[in-house]
């Protein structure tokens, strides 16, 4: 399986840390909505199709990306930077 | 600071750095590995959207304007520069010290200056065979058009990260934390064995 | 010249001859030979016994297919078991073995199976050795009794137990266009691509590309097809932009168009060349893929169709044609298609005598009645072969009248005399590597096979592997695929001409004739005809039980003979299409896949050490070093004649009682910098740091999201936006991917950077009394007494010329200070500090010594922060901030985290003044024979010479309101059992008095 890092170009999947379920939403810091924070740490979705995923580039940029993957075909359809400001420049 | 002259530092590769030909060599050396021992191995960072500036103060202090693009990078006989992550830059010079030359200019509104020149170590493969042997430890592409000269590169070899420069049309620097060194330097050597190597 | 070698023909190479045994004796063959192809011109035809009945075999096929010529290729001590004597090319000094034989390949006490044959049937081992003991003679019990003899007489070769020496590597390539294939197609692929300037590789499984065009005997572009191949790999050869793998077999294609394939590359060689490995693992990341990987001829299924000269058509002409070789000098063929009236020729052509061709088919096309006569070979249209006759070689075969629509047999059996019987069941494609990518096959009802899937991935199929058999379509399909890969448009150039046999490549639909006697599906595995419907009377209607029960195409070759018979007989037992049965999916490997190239440089080579600046000095000076992690640290320094227990005992009572230094250059350090670095380390510790001073250090812990305990460790405040974070050793890349993890994904509005600067700092930690006194002695630009260096202090100086930080702070309840130096400085400063100490009685210490230290003292590692406990279970509850929210603060009071029964971390002393386990149980109520009850367990064990006792943390029940309270060890693995007392877990200095000094 290839990942396309926005900064690094195609690598190879080994090369990435899968970093959990993208639609997590942490509550606000001082929230004790245990709700709240039971669902963002404990509750996924496990959608069999295409799902929000966090991954870090961990052996190359080590940026985090935000990946949505096909959880039935492992087809990539997008991997944007999880930061957002640092402009995905094309590569050299 | 005033500057006094540092005694020597030891390299992580002392016992395994045999100079000379080595491996299958009788019929000519494919590639040449070294030590090439910087002086000052630097990383600067930037915060989103002051990357401009970063690579402004870069090109003042060491002489050496970067590309555009992710990954892009430069070398001189004496020092390089390379992108190796969003925002972030590797700085190399021959000499020590250079830490200190960037001290001052990269304000806290820039970004931050973090010195790696003892806990990253430089290692040369050059040769024709040089893309070859890379090919064994790294999944990326050492084509020319698809790594250009001056470029730089994150990825990895098992769990040896690794920052990667072309420095030479078939020359790579290859940066390694300092305490893998000699496991890389030793598989380095073993994977050179088969086209002919020569220390220097 | 040998029996079989024809005077001429062949592309071997006459002149040089190559010296080989083979199960001992010595054989010679010539360049260019496979180990079958030499064998057989030798006259050899029995080449192995069957997996099951052991029955004598000879050779099938010509290549990669080949089910029943297994061989074990030996070198040196190194056996390599189940290899295919069709792809062992031979060299000087080959020495090969036949397999599953006793005590040879004629006389094989094994072969007794055959005389069981009805009770060796699909499901023979289930029926008899599964379920409960009825009687003697069943059940699982019995299985256990037979295990050992069945073991030994079923099965294939015989694995190595020697280490094997070979060097294997992995490669990594990148390729516009991967041509799987060497064949018209493939070489047409390939070159086309290469002249649109794109980067290619041609990979194919065999030594010399070409694949058909090297025997096929057709005529291209008015030379032979061989030349034509030679032609055309030179001038891919030529270019820069190509890259050829011959004896590569691309095994396996994964998501992404990422390919893994097999290069083998010194087999067939005497030696390897210096470094040069034996095989290479290539993974191949390819824009497009052309899989040209052409086809497979299927057996037929008729009674005796196993014999030792029973081959598949092509085979045989590939044996003439490319070896010179014939594998027989009366031949018949027993066909359902035309491809087999080509072989005939091909083989008369060579000098062999062709008795008959049996034709399934009575409306045989004139074409082919004329390519029989030019063969002058008997034509027996509209019958089948129902015996073969012989022992372990053919003498002759009995053929009826036989009606393809029906299947029935007809008219009286008649005998012919043969030497040799070649059979072709018509053509499947080899769609492995497209069944891989993904997508079912789709049956095709003319060609009576299943064409590739629609592609799922970004291949392109040209040839024989699309269902188009002959070398003209390959061609022309060779250059679109190439062109269409490489993005170019299509050409209007004319195509090489080819001058072939005609022939419609549409079988009957006959797969096997229904006659008494074993008609073998799968060769290798021993499956039948009647085995599958015996499977099907059993109740396995779906193909996927089918192939378990049966094992029909789960031998070494995956079923490339079998696979399609074998849905046939099944799919008629249902009484369905084959279509409606459908078909297995193919998996990787390809074929088998040495374990060595998977492993590659990792075996062996390349299991990385981390080496600490000190390493060689901790080598030279007598340390005994410990793997932690991919570490190495000293674990004693052992004087002659010491035991661990002593050299650890002395190296800590030597560090309370004056002064010991240890390498902590493998803690983790993480450089936090920034304009939000202070608001970071508040978000992620428990306790503040945005108050701590610069100049001064802190020991912080920090949770996970789920509110139980991370990782701890002592952060310095070096500047205003600038710490240096420390972590336990083994956590070090946790924690770093834990910052950078909410630096990106949750708090990117914060201004901080992250760098891991563990390998840039050489630390080493100086304790005990003395430990002032060595510094006072060597550190040179800043003074080190209690005003300066306050405990958690921190300074600047220098040690023997070199700069170093120094922060006062213990782990081992001393009073101790860390040194840190530049990692090239490391091993200066380290001689300089030990060269000072000398004086004062300063000794080195080891892991042994330090975890020792840290028990008496109470702190926790990694041994209680084991991602089970909370911070109050290990007393840590006083550094949780009530003034401010932090990672894990909102989960770590729930019901389950703050009940009065967890674990928690007390003190344990054995009272019978033994060694306690780390893992041992610790119980109210001491049970050897029943051991129950547990309070929890020992996570550290040590001899403490501060107590003189045996001690350890544990973590239990209730943990502070047992303190004082006795219990028992319970370690029935060990058989350790013994009275304890539970204590507090600070076992030495509890106040702190030592290092606060």
């Amino acid at each position: 399986m290839l990942i396309t890092c926005p900064y690094c170009g195609p690598r190879d999947v080994i090369e990435f840390t899968y970093q959990g379920d993208g639609n997590r939403e942490r509550p606000q810091p001082a929230s004790q909505n245990l709700d709240a924070w039971n669902a963002y740490v404990y509750d996924r979705l496990n959608p069999a199709g295409d799902h929000n995923e966090i991954w870090q580039h961990s052996g190359g940029c080590r940026a985090h990306l935000r990946v949505v993957r096909n959880t039935l075909t492992h087809e990539i359809r997008s991997t944007t930077f999880a930061r957002g400001g640092h402009k995905a420049e094309g590569r050299s | 600071m005033a500057e006094h002259q540092l005694p020597e530092r030891l390299s992580p590769l002392e016992p395994d750095y045999h100079l000379g030909s080595h491996g299958n060599f009788e019929h000519g050396v494919d590639v040449i590995l070294s030590e090439t021992r910087p002086g000052s191995i630097l990383q600067l960072a930037a915060w989103p959207g002051e990357e401009k500036r970063l690579i402004e103060v870069i090109r003042k202090v060491t002489g050496l304007a970067l590309p555009d693009g992710a990954g892009g990078g430069v070398s001189s006989s004496a020092r390089a520069v390379f992108g190796f992550a969003p925002g972030k830059f590797t700085v190399v010079d021959e000499a020590e010290g250079l830490a200190a030359a960037f001290a001052g200019v990269i304000t806290p509104a820039i970004g931050t200056l973090t010195d790696l020149s003892h806990g990253r170590t430089a290692m040369r493969i050059a040769g024709p065979k040089a893309e070859w042997v890379m090919a064994k430890f790294f999944a990326i592409d050492f084509a020319l058009p698809a790594f250009p000269l001056g470029a730089g590169r994150s990825t990895n070899h098992h769990d040896i990260f690794a920052q990667i420069q072309r420095s030479g049309a078939d020359q790579f620097d290859i940066y390694v934390f300092r305490s893998f060194a000699r496991s890389f330097w030793k598989a380095l050597c073993h994977a050179s064995e088969e086209v002919g190597y020569e220390v220097q | 010249m040998s029996p079989r070698r024809a005077e001429t023909g062949g592309r071997i190479d006459r002149l040089r001859t190559i010296r080989f045994t083979f199960d001992g004796a010595p054989y010679t063959g010539h360049a260019g030979d496979t180990l079958a192809s030499a064998l057989l011109a030798n006259g050899v035809t029995l080449f192995g016994r069957s997996f099951k009945y052991h029955r004598p075999r000879g050779l099938l096929a010509a290549g990669v297919e080949e089910p029943n010529a297994l061989v074990t290729v030996l070198r040196g001590e190194v056996r390599e078991p189940n290899i295919a004597a069709t792809m062992v090319e031979i060299y000087d000094g080959l020495v090969a073995d036949s397999q599953n034989r006793t005590p040879s390949l004629a006389w094989d006490i094994g072969a007794m199976n055959q005389l069981g044959g009805k009770i060796l049937s699909a499901g023979f081992y289930y029926k008899t050795f599964m379920g409960p003991v009825i009687g003697p003679l069943k059940g699982t019990r019995f299985w256990m009794f037979c295990e050992h003899f069945i073991r030994r007489a079923a099965g294939l070769g015989k694995a190595g137990t020697a280490p094997d020496p070979a060097r294997y590597e992995r490669m990594n390539a990148f390729c516009d266009v991967l041509v799987v294939g060497s064949g018209p197609a493939g070489l047409m692929a390939a070159k086309a691509a290469a002249d649109q300037g794109a980067r290619v590789i041609l990979a194919d499984l065999e030594a010399n590309f070409g694949g058909s065009a090297n025997w096929s005997g057709e005529t291209i572009d008015g030379m032979p097809a061989a030349d034509w191949t030679q032609r055309m790999v030179g001038q891919l050869e030529g270019n820069d932009n190509v890259r050829l793998l011959p004896r590569t077999t691309v095994w396996g294609y994964y998501d992404g168009n990422t390919l893994a394939a097999l290069e083998r590359v010194t087999d067939h060689k005497e030696a390897p060349a210096k470094g040069e490995p034996r095989q290479r693992y290539w993974a191949i990341r390819a824009g497009t893929v052309v899989l040209a990987t052409g086809s497979f001829e299927r057996p037929l299924v008729f009674p005796g169709n196993d014999r030792p000269g029973v081959m598949l058509a092509h085979a045989a002409e590939r044996y003439v044609n490319e070896y010179g070789v014939l594998p027989g000098q009366r031949i018949a063929l027993f066909t359902n298609n035309d491809s087999a009236y080509r072989s005939a020729f091909a083989l008369k052509k060579a000098g062999a005598a062709i008795v008959a061709i049996v034709d399934v088919r009575s409306d045989v096309s004139n074409e082919m009645r004329r390519l029989a006569s030019e063969a002058e070979a008997e034509l027996l249209a509209g019958h089948a072969v129902v015996a073969t006759e012989g022992g372990k070689a053919l003498t002759g075969l009995k053929v009826q009248r036989f009606d393809a629509r029906s299947g029935a047999l007809s008219g009286d059996e008649r005998s012919i005399h043969a030497d040799s019987l070649l059979m072709s069941g018509g053509w499947s494609p080899t769609i492995h590597l497209a069944s891989q990518a993904g997508a079912k096959a789709e049956w095709d009802p003319a060609r009576q096979a299943f064409l590739p899937p629609k592609p799922t991935q970004r291949w392109i199929g040209a040839g024989a592997f699309t269902g188009s058999f002959s070398t003209a379509e390959a061609i022309a399909e060779g250059r679109a695929a190439g062109l269409q890969a490489a993005g170019g448009t299509a050409s209007s150039a004319p195509l090489p001409i080819v001058e072939a046999a005609p022939g419609d490549p549409d079988p009957a639909p006959v797969f096997e004739i229904k006659a008494k006697g074993k008609s073998f599906v799968d060769f290798q595995h021993d499956v039948t005809a009647e085995d599958v419907r015996l499977a099907h009377r059993e109740g396995f209607v779906s193909v996927e039980h089918l192939k378990r029960y049966t094992t029909l195409g789960m031998a070494t070759d995956q079923g490339k003979n079998s696979n399609l018979p074998g849905l046939a007989i099944m799919a008629e037992a249902l009484g369905k299409s084959i279509p409606e049965v459908g078909t297995t999916r193919f998996r990787p490997p390809y074929t088998a896949v040495s374990i060595g190239s998977l492993a590659a440089e990792r075996f062996g080579d390349l299991k990385p050490e981390r080496l600490t600046p000190m390493h060689d000095w901790h080598i030279a000076n007598g340390a005994t070093m410990y793997s932690a992690g991919l570490w190495y640290r000293p674990m004693i320094y052992g004087l002659a004649g010491e035991t661990v227990e002593q050299a650890y005992v002395r190296e800590a009572k030597a560090t309370r009682e004056s002064a010991g230094i240890v390498d902590v250059s493998t803690l983790g350090k993480i450089a936090v910098q920034g304009l939000d670095a202070a608001e970071f380390l508040d978000r992620v510790y428990t306790n503040m740091f945005s108050t701590l001073a610069v100049g001064k250090a802190r020991y912080g812990l920090m949770l996970r999201e789920d509110g139980l305990a991370f990782d701890d460790g002592t952060t310095w405040r070096l500047g205003d936006q600038e710490f240096l974070m420390t972590t336990t050793t083994a956590n070090a890349g946790k924690v770093m991917q834990h910052l950078e993890y909410f630096l990106d994904v949750i708090w990117p509005e914060l201004k901080v950077t992250v760098t891991s600067v563990t390998d840039e700092w050489a630390g080493a930690a100086i304790g005990g009394p003395k430990a002032r006194a060595i510094l006072a002695a060597c550190v040179t630009g800043t003074a080190v007494d209690n005003a300066t260096l306050p405990f958690m202090g921190i300074v600047h100086g220098q040690i023997a010329g070199v700069p170093v930080m120094i922060c006062r702070l213990s782990f081992s309840g001393e009073m101790a200070f860390e040194v840190y130096s530049g990692a090239g400085y490391g091993t200066r400063v380290w001689e300089a500090l030990i060269e000072a100490g000398t004086p004062f009685g300063l000794v080195t210490y080891g892991l042994e010594a330090l975890g020792t230290m840290r028990i008496e003292k109470g702190h926790v590692t990694g041994a209680e922060i084991d991602g089970r406990t909370t911070a109050r279970d290990l007393h840590l509850d006083w550094m949780l901030s009530k003034k401010k929210p932090f990672i894990g603060s909102a989960m770590m009071d729930r019901e389950g985290l703050v009940a009065n029964d967890r674990l928690q971390l007390v003190g344990l002393i054995a009272l019978d003044n033994r060694p306690l386990n780390g893992g041992g149980h610790v119980v109210e109520k001491l049970d050897e024979a029943n051991p129950h009850d547990s309070l929890g367990h020992i996570t550290a064990c040590c001899y403490s010479p501060a107590l003189g006792k045996y001690i350890a943390l544990a973590l239990v029940e209730g943990g502070k309101a047992r303190h004082g309270t006795r219990a028992f060890v319970s370690d029935p693995l060990r058989n350790r059992f013994g009275p304890i007392e539970i204590v507090s877990n600070h076992f030495y200095d509890p106040d702190g008095s030592r290092m606060h000094g």
